[in-house]
């Protein structure tokens, strides 16, 4: 149970770092920091969406077709969602991304937007519905992945121990498909869930939640398993690591993690032995692991931090503790230039730099205490 | 045995000094007794409040700030170089004693009068005095926080205790969340449990102390949170969980506030809970940054070194680097300020710094940053016997320093 605990944990964490790459997202905000959009769609617009962007090119929302909108039960035919107010330039579409309108380049304020079809639409920003307008509340998503027979899923939420309710009556808020998972949001206020279906029929136990984006993957007799990491990614295939080590290091090692969350393959260092397969030693492991170390002679020699792609096979020429070369394909011939241990002649071999996007990722923690730093550096070499 | 620490590094120095004269651009300033240079690592907000103060004393005195991010190491190669060595240089007190021993630095008390040091925290000359000398004048000083994340962590549900802290972490660890996450394999961090527990890592007089009875009880206790938390838990694998959003609550330095908040974060901080099993609070290091002045312009510029370190003394400097930076005041009296007062992180490190430790600034204790990192990893991550590991530990320990010596 452990050591599923463990893959489970190290999966999510490669998504986090996943995560972290996205270029922007809303992490928090206050009403202040968020303006209206109301739209006010065709009939046969369905589920519209919200895509926003700000004139740099920061988008707002990770993917196309961007945030969904929620129905405003006092105003027919319109949908609102708030949306930062650095994201002034937005286009509204439906039908997963189907249908759209051009673009819209919102002025300071909530904005009404009525669109009569993809080439027909208008910006206002005097109110056009009815009534007042919906606080700004903060919410999150809830992903779920039912069981076939379950339809139609909803979603029940709740602070504990309070009982107060997120929506007025059960089963809850209907949760709308996207291929294989259904997602609604809910206030941030909230810690408990039930995810339900069969016009609330069927369901799960009470799930105790963090408010953060979260899937659920529910099973037909209701259990379920809780991941705040999409599982879908955090599914990329094993990959193999070939190596040539010097003829001089005993019963080559392979050590792998991820970087920078840390999350080790192996238990103890110096890891696992590399298998004879034709000239070279291979190892499989998981498609997570950014960051590996060649070592021989029971850990006691060992080649510098190798940077490599997640989900892509490697193969490493290791000459000696300070020179090995990383290549994506097979190489022709292997005795030939060799790399310094930063990796840099590697990242020109393969093209490209796995240490970019983590270091953008982490930009911030880049302070760091001298004397922590060097044992953290040093720590899986010295285990 | 102390000759031949000190005839080491006078060696070292002596031949690196000689190899790099002539390298370095403070040769001009050397001669020069209205310039003064000061080394420092400092952030840009720091070095930015320390600059326009000592830009008062132009033009009387010029006094310039350059930044080097290998501070340590060169002063060991240069500091016996008037020619290539800075005049002071601004950098935390644990490494007094390696320059001390190499006979580059002056006593403060040979240009300040030791009475007039009566206004700092005593904790920080504590951490600046080596074999009885005062060879750092403080400026302020660094200890990690408990932080938390006030969307997970309400500020009721903060632990005020080790097994308060536990169960909150049994109760919240799930799905890729973490209740807690801390830096548990890395000395630095994992020294606050020792001290806790009445431990020492070095003993005042520099002798190894791992195989104690309180180091062995703090690392078999902390195991079990250990358990909860990833299992490799480095400076950027902890920062990221928890400035992510992944982890509810961290030990973390306060330079790491700004980062959270940036990200939009309600960062909380609280003091550190306190351990059951002894009723004293996690005690983690503490570091004090300050100003020591080198041996040949204490004797060739003293006059202008005097009014440097007379600026640096000023209240109000650390005040701003409090605004500036969250730096919490070495000097007593800024604590009776409104604008400390009302800096709840500033204000946290003070409730912290009752407890901690000053990080020893003993030269031996460079060697106990790898052997005590190296016996976190065996008992943390391979899971090896915790009294086994100490002995082996604390014998190599014993050997290192021996050779230092």
């Amino acid at each position: 149970m452990k050591k599923l605990w463990k893959l489970v944990s190290s999966m999510l964490m490669m998504a986090m770092v996943v995560a972290l790459m996205i270029p922007k997202t809303v992490l928090a905000a206050d009403a202040k920091d968020m303006r209206l959009v109301y739209a006010q769609v065709p009939s046969d617009w369905a589920n519209p969406c919200v895509w926003a962007w700000n004139e740099d090119g920061d988008s707002a929302y990770a993917a196309w077709p961007g945030e969904a909108m929620d129905a405003d039960a006092n105003n027919d035919g319109w949908y609102y969602l708030y949306v930062p107010s650095w994201a002034n330039h937005v286009i509204i579409n439906a039908n997963a991304g189907e249908v759209q309108t051009g673009e819209l380049v919102l002025e300071d304020g909530n904005a009404w937007i009525t669109v009569t079809d993809g080439e027909t639409f208008e910006a206002s920003t005097e109110q056009q519905t009815k009534g007042e307008i919906p606080e700004y509340e903060e919410t999150f998503k809830i992903h779920a992945k039912v069981d076939g027979s379950w339809e139609n899923p909803g979603l029940w939420a709740w602070s504990a121990p309070d009982g107060t309710n997120a929506f007025e009556a059960w089963p809850g808020k209907a949760m709308t498909a996207d291929g294989d998972w259904f997602t609604a949001k809910a206030p941030t206020w909230i810690n408990s869930i039930i995810i339900n279906a069969n016009e609330g029929g069927v369901q799960t136990e009470d799930i105790s939640v963090d408010p953060a984006e979260l899937w659920v993957t529910v099973a037909e007799d209701g259990t379920c398993e809780l991941s705040y990491v999409d599982p879908e990614k955090a599914a990329i295939p094993n990959i193999t690591v070939h190596v040539k080590a010097p003829a001089d290091w005993d019963a080559p090692n392979l050590w792998a993690w991820s970087a920078p969350d840390g999350t080790n393959v192996f238990t103890t260092w110096p890891g696992e032995a590399l298998e004879a397969d034709g000239e070279w030693l291979t190892k499989e492991i998981p498609g997570w692991v950014n960051a590996i170390i060649v070592n021989g002679n029971g850990g006691e020699v060992q080649t510098a931090d190798i940077s490599i792609d997640t989900g892509k096979d490697v193969w490493v020429v290791v000459s000696s503790a300070d020179d090995y070369e990383l290549f994506y394909e097979e190489p022709a011939t292997t005795e030939s230039a060799s790399t310094d241990v930063t990796g840099t002649g590697s990242e020109e071999k393969s093209g490209k730099s796995n240490a970019a996007p983590i270091a953008g990722g982490v930009a911030g923690v880049a302070v760091i205490a001298g004397a922590a730093a060097v044992i953290a550096n040093k720590k899986k070499k010295s285990a | 045995m102390k000759k031949r620490v000190i005839s080491l590094l006078m060696a070292v120095s002596v031949m690196t000094g000689l190899t790099l004269s002539g390298c370095g651009n403070t040769s001009s300033a050397a001669s020069d007794p209205s310039t003064i240079v000061i080394w420092h690592d400092k952030e840009d907000a720091v070095a930015e409040v320390l600059q326009e103060q000592l830009n008062t004393l132009n033009p009387d005195v010029q006094v310039v700030l350059e930044k080097k991010s290998d501070l340590t190491e060169s002063l060991k190669m240069v500091g016996n170089d008037p020619n290539s060595a800075p005049d002071m240089y601004i950098f935390a007190h644990d490494k007094i004693g390696v320059y001390a021993e190499m006979g580059i630095l002056s006593p403060i008390t040979d240009i300040i009068p030791q009475e007039e040091l009566d206004v700092y925290m005593d904790e920080t000359i504590d951490a600046a005095t080596y074999k009885g000398e005062i060879y750092q004048l403080p400026i302020y000083y660094e200890t990690l926080l408990f932080m938390y994340n006030r969307l997970y962590m309400k500020d009721d549900e903060v632990p005020t205790t080790t097994e308060e802290l536990y169960q909150y972490m049994q109760e919240n660890t799930a799905g890729g969340h973490y209740g807690f996450v801390e830096q548990h394999s890395t000395p630095y961090y994992a020294a606050g449990w020792i001290n806790g527990f009445g431990g020492q890592i070095l003993d005042s007089d520099g002798n190894a102390n791992l195989d104690s009875t309180e180091v062995i009880d703090a690392l078999n206790y902390h195991k079990k949170f250990v358990e909860l938390m990833p299992g490799e838990t480095e400076y950027a694998t902890v920062n990221t969980l928890f400035s992510s959003g992944m982890a509810h609550a961290t030990i973390a330095g306060p330079w790491m506030i700004p980062t959270v908040k940036e990200n939009g974060m309600d960062v909380g901080v609280a003091a550190m809970p306190t351990i059951d099993e002894t009723g004293t609070p996690i005690a983690p290091y503490m570091g004090v940054q300050g100003v020591q002045v080198l041996r040949n312009a204490a004797e060739k510029k003293h006059d202008s070194v005097e009014k440097v370190l007379r600026v640096l003394m000023d209240p109000e400097v650390e005040v701003k680097l409090a605004a500036a930076s969250g730096c919490a005041p070495a000097n007593e009296s800024c604590y009776d300020l409104d604008e400390i007062k009302n800096d709840e992180v500033v204000m946290m490190m003070k409730q912290t710094a009752d407890h901690a430790v000053p990080m020893s600034n003993r030269p031996e204790m460079d060697v106990m940053w790898t052997v005590l990192g190296n016996l976190l990893t065996d008992v943390n991550m391979s899971d090896k016997d915790v009294t086994e590991s100490v002995k082996s530990a604390q014998a190599q320990a014993e050997s290192l320093i021996e050779s230092m010596r």
